[in-house]
């Protein structure tokens, strides 16, 4: 794919009042993209993700890994002139993004209509929890609160058994790139229009909008159908979900026009027109007789990878549930880039996810680098908003302004 | 939120060729906001969703989900004037959403070179499960394939047994607005150079950039952690996950700061500074005891209710876990529009969610229907392509066309 000479977002200027998770990674998929994104971090330690997974040198790749390429500026935002210094900010970038809990931005003077007084056109997206409006806005919230308020962890894990919930943060992410999206869409508006807007982007929203049959199945139903988590099988196609193979798991999707493949694949053309097996329905209802038919049959098999290679064979929908040591190592997440490699220059060498999208008019990646605390203090006070340094230093001396590296 | 008088997407044009879940979330975030689609569907039965989740009327409940405000042209895209109309379409669009399986744009002689020679600065976005490059390209591919190769499933569910897989389209639908985001790039970088481009987004890497401390623990440890599932707990904070209680599960995230509250809540204020409890670290290794603990706790409440409501009075991350019967009728759910009520003419009422984005500068939800197939092949051959009916005619007569009260 063809190299431009300019990144995607290059001009593009962000202000980024976000932390954790969700809304590091909606600046992330611009900084990614070479848009200008200042971090402002709370004074005096920074972002709470520089605390947690520290594993090397101190510094953290958890922090690494969201915010490349991004520009920190630590401030303190409880001291006037501090929060002075933001708002000074405003007239400068085309959108800011926070995911504070509801209510702060407005407590610091802050909300939509203030950064509205400050550039007309502002484009504010805000991210949280729960949302900005409605009876549960306030309530502290990560990922699986709004998951269990979104009723997507009642979706996972045996029926019989309290729910379990994915071990990464999925709701966190789309969340982000959701907010991404509607950032874009903003602009998009600013564009012919002129005006700027304010977004309300949640998790609890974006999991919610997952919900691909369920919440259409129960009130479609009038209530007779109460969808329920189910394990490792799915409830309304068979056979598809998660079957135990010699020394690991593969998951097979053969539902549908997919079960003949299956059957082909077993030897065992004659089930393709089965009475009772031939039909979704059919196998819906005698599930654990189809799961010991495909189970059994995978024993013949000495691994996982050979009884892959044969459904591979038959074009059965199949894949073996990698671990996250396998997945580092695939060729093809390797090849895609879904696997990145990064050089911090304090943690050293380590792998990220990559970039999602692909894009054929944008270069292959720059190597960016994550910030340490503080960063680009100097480089913000005095270029961007024009200060001398003289008031650079007594804005440290004060202790308004911090710098650490990590 | 005050209302704009246009849709924010007026004008913008989309031929939309695809199927399934993850190729119709990227379109109806466009739809559902004004833009025109147009949903090419392959004669004669159109997308496979409208023969899944048919609950009432004959009419799929889970097409109309992910298909309002498109406009259906059902064509047969196997006969070469089949694809003839295709072309004639391109001229006409910014945008093109595919969700083939890689390769059958280029058998159609619709790929982006193709569709370039039509359309100087056309936007191809092409979703797929595993990506347009790479060992697994061409392999069949569904949501729950691409999770297992991408090491997800593998952290979902009891470590001591079968992983488990969510019972939504988590997947799906988070690489829809991946996709939704990379088109909105491409046309922000198309207003600004003039040029067009292909995007490829695939769910591997969607589901692959949800780690968000999986991969660098293994990679930055050099392998020492190995991350895998964890049940219904937190792997690398504590105590965070599923808790059962009299009547319910909750969900509890009392890590870091948290911790302390919790304490308060349980009155056990002792426990912060008690020696191995004290950190995030100490209480994982002993995640047992901690468990216990706080659920020898919630059973001396008569139901979980009560106990959530202790927790919040501290101000501890806490949410009951909903099932998708509690979430139709929640206040917050429904304030927000998370869940939506639609009224289809051949379906009747339900619920699905809604838009998870709100706009400042954006009307309410359109009152938008899903097309019946090939609803608009008449406007789009006679309007659109300036045909004649005679030609119209023609083309429903050789089977070209086809049309369905479904």
């Amino acid at each position: 794919m063809a190299n431009p000479s300019k990144t995607l977002f290059s001009g593009l200027r962000i202000l980024d009042l976000t932390r954790a998770v969700a809304g590091p990674t909606c600046t992330r998929m611009f900084s990614e993209l070479g848009a200008d994104v200042i971090k402002v971090e709370a004074f005096p330690e920074g972002d709470l993700t520089r605390q947690v997974s520290k594993i090397r040198n101190e510094r953290s790749l958890y922090f690494v890994q969201q915010n490349l390429g991004k520009k920190s500026l630590c401030v303190d935002l409880r001291n006037p002139k501090g929060l002075q210094l933001v708002k000074d900010l405003v007239p400068l970038v085309d959108v800011v993004v926070q995911n504070f809990k509801p209510g702060v931005m407005a407590s610091m003077g802050m909300a939509y209509d203030d950064l509205k007084e400050l550039k007309q056109d502002i484009i504010l997206c805000s991210i949280s929890s729960l949302g900005q409006t409605g009876s549960l806005a306030e309530k502290p919230g990560y990922d699986m609160i709004a998951q269990s308020y979104a009723g997507v962890t009642s979706m996972v894990g045996d029926p019989d058994d309290a729910p379990c919930f994915p071990q990464l943060a999925i709701g966190d992410v789309s969340t982000g790139v959701m907010g991404a999206f509607s950032v874009l869409a903003a602009l998009y508006h600013r564009d012919r229009t002129g005006e700027g807007q304010h977004l309300d982007v949640s998790i609890l929203d974006t999991y919610y909008h997952s919900h691909e049959a369920s919440v259409h199945q129960y009130s479609g139903s009038n209530g007779k159908i109460e969808p329920n988590r189910t394990g490792r099988h799915m409830n309304y196609l068979a056979p598809a979900g998660v079957f135990r193979a010699n020394g690991g798991y593969i998951t097979i999707m053969s539902f549908l026009h997919h079960w003949k493949d299956l059957c082909a694949a077993m030897d065992r053309p004659e089930l393709a027109e089965d009475e009772r097996l031939g039909n979704d329905e059919g196998r819906l209802e005698n599930l654990d007789e189809v799961i010991e038919l495909i189970e059994s049959w995978l024993q013949n098999f000495p691994d996982r990878d050979t009884a892959m290679d044969k459904l591979d064979e038959f074009g059965v929908p199949a894949g073996p549930v990698l671990t996250i040591a396998e997945t580092v190592a695939h060729p093809h997440l390797r090849e895609r880039g879904t696997v990145r490699t990064i050089d911090d220059r304090i943690a050293g060498k380590f792998e990220i996810p990559g970039l999602p999208p692909k894009f054929s008019k944008f270069p292959d990646l720059p190597e960016f680098d994550a910030p340490t605390l503080g960063e680009h203090n100097e480089e913000i006070i005095t270029n961007i908003l024009g200060r001398s340094d003289d008031e650079l230093a007594e804005l440290r001396n004060a202790g308004i302004l911090k710098e650490k590296n990590i | 939120m005050t209302g704009a008088t246009e849709p924010l997407f007026e004008g913008l044009k989309i031929l939309d060729f695809t199927r399934a879940l993850a190729g119709p979330t990227c379109t109806r975030m466009f739809a559902e906001m004004g833009a025109d689609v147009i949903k090419v569907e392959s004669a004669p039965n159109g997308d496979l969703t409208r023969q899944m989740s048919k609950i009432r009327n004959d009419r799929s409940l889970y097409y109309i989900q992910q298909n309002l405000g498109k406009q259906s042209l059902c064509v047969n895209l196997r006969d070469p004037r089949g694809i003839a109309l295709m072309k004639e379409l391109v001229p006409h669009m910014d945008v093109v959403v595919e969700n083939f399986k890689p390769g059958r744009m280029a058998s159609m002689g619709l790929d982006y070179e193709a569709l370039k020679e039509l359309k100087e600065d056309i936007i191809l976005c092409s979703i797929s499960a595993m990506g347009q490059t790479g060992p697994l390209a061409t392999k069949p591919g569904y949501d729950y394939i691409a999770q297992a190769y991408t090491g997800v499933t593998s952290m979902i569910g009891d470590p001591n047994d079968a992983p488990s897989i969510p019972l939504l389209g988590i997947g799906d639908v988070a690489t829809g607005v991946h996709g939704a985001f990379a088109v909105l790039a491409a046309i922000y970088h198309r207003e600004r150079t003039g040029r067009g481009q292909h995007l490829d987004v695939a769910l591997a890497d969607v589901y692959y950039h949800c780690h968000e401390v999986n991969v660098h623990q293994y990679t930055g440890s050099n392998g020492e952690i190995k991350p895998t599932r964890g049940g219904r707990h937190m792997s690398y904070v504590c105590p965070a996950g599923v808790f059962r209680a009299n009547g319910g599960d909750i969900m509890i995230m009392a890590f870091l700061h948290h911790f302390k509250d919790l304490c308060a809540a349980m009155d056990r204020p002792e426990l912060v500074t008690k020696e191995g409890w004290t950190t995030d670290q100490e209480r994982l290794a002993r995640l047992d005891e901690v468990v216990a603990l706080v659920e020898t706790w919630l059973q001396t409440f008569p139901s979980h209710w009560d106990a959530i409501a202790k927790m919040e009075e501290h101000g501890v991350p806490v949410a009951p876990i909903l099932t998708v019967e509690d979430t139709i009728t929640h206040p917050h759910l429904l304030h927000r529009g998370t869940i939506r009520t639609i009224n289809d003419r051949l379906a009747g009422e339900f619920g699905i969610p809604g838009m998870p984005i709100k706009f400042s500068e954006f009307p309410e939800d359109l009152p938008l229907e899903a097309d019946t197939l090939g609803q608009h092949n008449a406007h789009i051959i006679t309007e659109v392509l300036n045909h004649s009916e005679e030609e119209l005619a023609q083309l429903r007569a050789d089977g070209i066309l086809n049309e369905g009260e479904f």
